[in-house]
């Protein structure tokens, strides 16, 4: 005699204990991973450029401030190389838009007046930052920097932009660049002369307000260009280094390689331990006509 | 008590006075317990300003209400130590062989599957809901769940897929004794499903006027009953079928989006949206449909589905979840979680109504014969004597099932495992067992009718002394 077989309901009593396991069809409808596509190692790596290019900038930006300060370096070279940095930017930025053109709210003239007003107004308030924190102490203000540029790192919008496409700006990012300029205001107060605090403070500008906003629209053009861009800011940046200390250009290049080369890899090794389980139990996705 | 008789303590977070599935789950399966002849209690936490202390309910159930404050929906905050001082003179007054904890997101269920090996107390553990694996409240509970269950003698889920899914939230498995790199389920893993009170929900005796189909909808409205499908199909039905009507009962968050389409479709007379409906009232908004559409993206059992099907409703329902196993197929039209589909399973339930092929007296009839509460009762019996009759879990095996949870979550088990044993000793000192009050009055149901006799006719002289 052949007892029936077990269905799995709850609204008829089967011959078979409340504990009874059916040996195939229990968890038969588990699926593991199932969306998922590995990352592979070079296109990570590729990803990572953003981060190496930020930090690039961050160290580019701490070298000149060391040099001002030492006084190793005249504040107008700073602030020349700072306004052709903005032409550059500006003309790098504007055979973009020809190329592709993203609507904006930015004309010509608006980008000439905001600039000039950034430009008069830093002018402007330099003697201001400049004594801002002479009531304390040096050491309160390399540690609150530092806090500043770690918030800034981490923060950052490192996500590449589709060419094209036009996606608001994030709250993060915003609280990134404000970490950012917070942190060489504090920095800039440091400094002996008035413009010393004026070209370190537009240097920064253009390195946290500006240089991400073109780095997002480099993204989608060419991963060359993306390597040429980040070799030559990580390739200046320890230049830079090397010239204040040979032991810092080494934390230096040990941050490059693990960010750039290290941590992409361990990604993908990690990828191995990935177990996403899915079944009948999870919330349902409703799909609807309409989005 | 008669032989074999057990004293059981239902724990849980979710009691009476608040109003739910777990609620109403752990009240009739207590009553049709003590029916049987067992003693039941039930540890809450209180309900301040008027539900505190010892409370009786009908049928001579207990229910201590402890002091704890709650954190969010109705739970308390797991802290593992505090429930022991209570827990033990509860469980030493009232004689209790074991506990029953319910509800996997009650901090003192899991609290008193933890304290109670101390007296010899065993553990029965019921799973009424469904989690994911990926957001991360579901990691941090999954894990607490798994520590718990390290240490019951048996779980108890309402249904197949709840079971599946307990079993990998609880790691209800171990490493089989022969070949180390096989796991093994555990074999105290019951499905035991929920009932209704058939009673309660009878179908209307006269036959309804068959021009117009009602179909009814009752349930929060919330993103996880999916009521964006709802929202998405009422007015493509509304257009295609001109003599059906929706009729709405709840309330939520979503219930903007369904005044908004209301509006946006001109149907105010096609769908009406009655708000929220007490657990009594709904036979009465049951009985004016003849369809009911349930529309949820996940649901372990779907209790509400049975009370409309009994109610002799013919049932719409996505396929998700605990549902496809509560009803067989000629009673109920799935649906997958789409639009087009959902519309599609509506499309052909008003066509089984209308040509009258769905019979709401027959439907009552087998859905009572489905579903009892005695029967659950008697099933959750047989898993009370296995517990009783197996062997308990010894404190060494504690500490290594404990150990196994993780190289970290592991030790801190652990380590609360340990701190407990030393609590217990310290209250084993400072309050000994022989200066307890033990429980020697029992509740008599005769001496209780007799008085409720005596009540009832002094009340009726009262009422013929005034007429």
């Amino acid at each position: 005699m052949s007892s029936p077989s077990w269905k799995k309901v709850l609204w008829e009593r089967q011959p078979y204990p409340d504990s009874f396991i059916p040996p195939e069809s229990f968890l038969s409808a588990l699926r593991r991973n199932p969306n998922f596509t590995p990352y592979t190692y070079w296109p990570l790596a590729s990803l990572c450029c953003a981060i190496t290019q930020h930090l690039g900038a961050v160290f580019t930006f701490l070298v000149v401030f060391v040099r001002l300060k030492e006084r190793s370096l005249d504040a107008r070279v700073v602030l020349w190389i700072s306004v052709t940095l903005f032409m550059l930017g500006y003309l790098a930025w504007e055979v973009l838009n020809y190329a592709n053109p993203v609507h904006g709210p930015s004309t010509r003239s608006k980008v000439f007046k905001s600039s000039l007003l950034v430009f008069l107004a830093l002018m402007g308030l330099a003697p201001v930052l400049r004594t801002l924190t002479a009531a304390t102490s040096s050491d309160s203000i390399w540690a609150l920097s530092a806090c500043l540029f770690l918030l800034n790192t981490l923060l950052a919008d490192y996500s590449c932009m589709k060419p094209g496409s036009h996606t608001q700006e994030r709250l993060t990012s915003v609280l990134s660049m404000n970490a950012a300029m917070s942190s060489s205001v504090v920095l800039a107060s440091r400094l002996p002369d008035d413009l010393s605090v004026f070209s370190l403070i537009l240097f920064a500008v253009q390195l946290f307000a500006l240089f991400p906003i073109l780095r997002h629209r480099f993204w989608g053009i060419s991963t060359a260009l993306q390597a040429f861009v980040t070799i030559s800011i990580s390739t200046l940046s320890l230049i830079l280094t090397m010239s204040l200390s040979v032991s810092v250009c080494m934390v230096v290049i040990g941050i490059y390689v693990a960010v750039n080369f290290i941590a992409p890899g361990v990604l993908v090794w990690a990828q191995k331990y990935k177990n996403e389980i899915r079944g009948p139990w999870d919330v349902a996705v409703p799909r609807l006509n309409w989005t | 008590m008669k032989d074999g008789a057990l004293a059981i303590a239902m724990i849980s977070d979710f009691f009476y006075p608040s109003v739910g599935g777990v609620e109403n789950h752990i009240y009739m399966l207590s009553a049709n317990l003590i029916r049987r002849g067992h003693k039941v209690i039930v540890i809450t936490h209180s309900h301040p300003p008027d539900r505190v202390g010892v409370r009786w309910l009908l049928p001579s159930l207990k229910v201590y209400y402890i002091p704890f404050p709650t954190i969010a929906s109705s739970a308390t905050l797991p802290n593992y130590f505090t429930f022991l001082p209570y827990f033990r003179t509860i469980i030493v007054r009232e004689h209790i062989n074991l506990i029953h904890a319910h509800a996997s997101l009650s901090s003192l269920g899991q609290e008193g599957i933890l304290h109670s090996h101390f007296f010899g107390v065993r553990t029965v553990f019921t799973d009424h809901s469904l989690f994911g694996f990926e957001d991360a409240a579901s990691i941090l509970t999954n894990k607490l769940l798994a520590a718990a269950l390290k240490n019951v003698d048996a779980v108890i889920c309402v249904s197949h897929t709840g079971r599946e899914n307990t079993v990998l939230r609880g790691q209800l498995f171990e490493p089989s004794e022969d070949d180390p790199s096989v796991s093994v389920m555990r074999q105290s893993v019951y499905t035991i499903p929920n009932a209704l009170v058939a009673e309660q929900f009878t179908p209307s005796p006269q036959p309804r006027p068959s021009e117009t189909i009602n179909i009814v909808v009752i349930s929060r409205l919330a993103y996880r009953k999916g009521i964006d499908l709802l929202v998405a199909t009422a007015p493509r039905i509304c257009a295609a079928f001109p003599n059906v009507k929706f009729i709405v009962g709840g309330d939520g968050p979503k219930l903007n989006d369904l005044l908004q389409v209301r509006e946006r479709h001109l149907l105010q007379d096609r769908i009406e949206l009655l708000g929220p409906i007490r657990h009594r009232d709904v036979r009465d908004v049951l009985i004016r449909g003849s369809i009911f559409l349930n529309t949820s993206l996940t649901e372990s059992f779907g209790i509400a589905i049975l009370e409309a099907a009994c109610t002799g409703l013919y049932v719409v329902a996505t396929r998700v979840g605990g549902v496809p196993e509560i009803l067989p197929e000629d009673m109920i039209s799935f649906a997958n979680p789409d639009e087009d589909d959902v519309f599609r399973a509506i499309s052909e339930a008003i066509h089984i109504v209308s040509q009258g092929k769905h019979d709401p007296l027959k439907a009552h009839e087998r859905v009572k014969s489905f579903y009892d509460w005695m029967e659950v009762a008697e099933r959750t019996e047989v898993v009370y004597n296995t517990v009783i009759r197996s062997d308990p879990i010894d404190f060494g095996t504690r500490v290594r099932r404990s150990m196994d949870l993780g190289p970290s979550a592991g030790v801190i088990y652990t380590t609360i495992l340990i701190v407990d044993c030393l609590f217990f000793l310290l209250l084993e000192w400072w309050m000994p067992r022989e200066d307890m009050d033990f429980v020697q009055a029992h509740w008599k149901t005769e001496v209780f009718s007799e008085l409720a006799q005596e009540t009832s006719r002094a009340r009726r002289g009262q009422l013929r002394r005034f007429t």
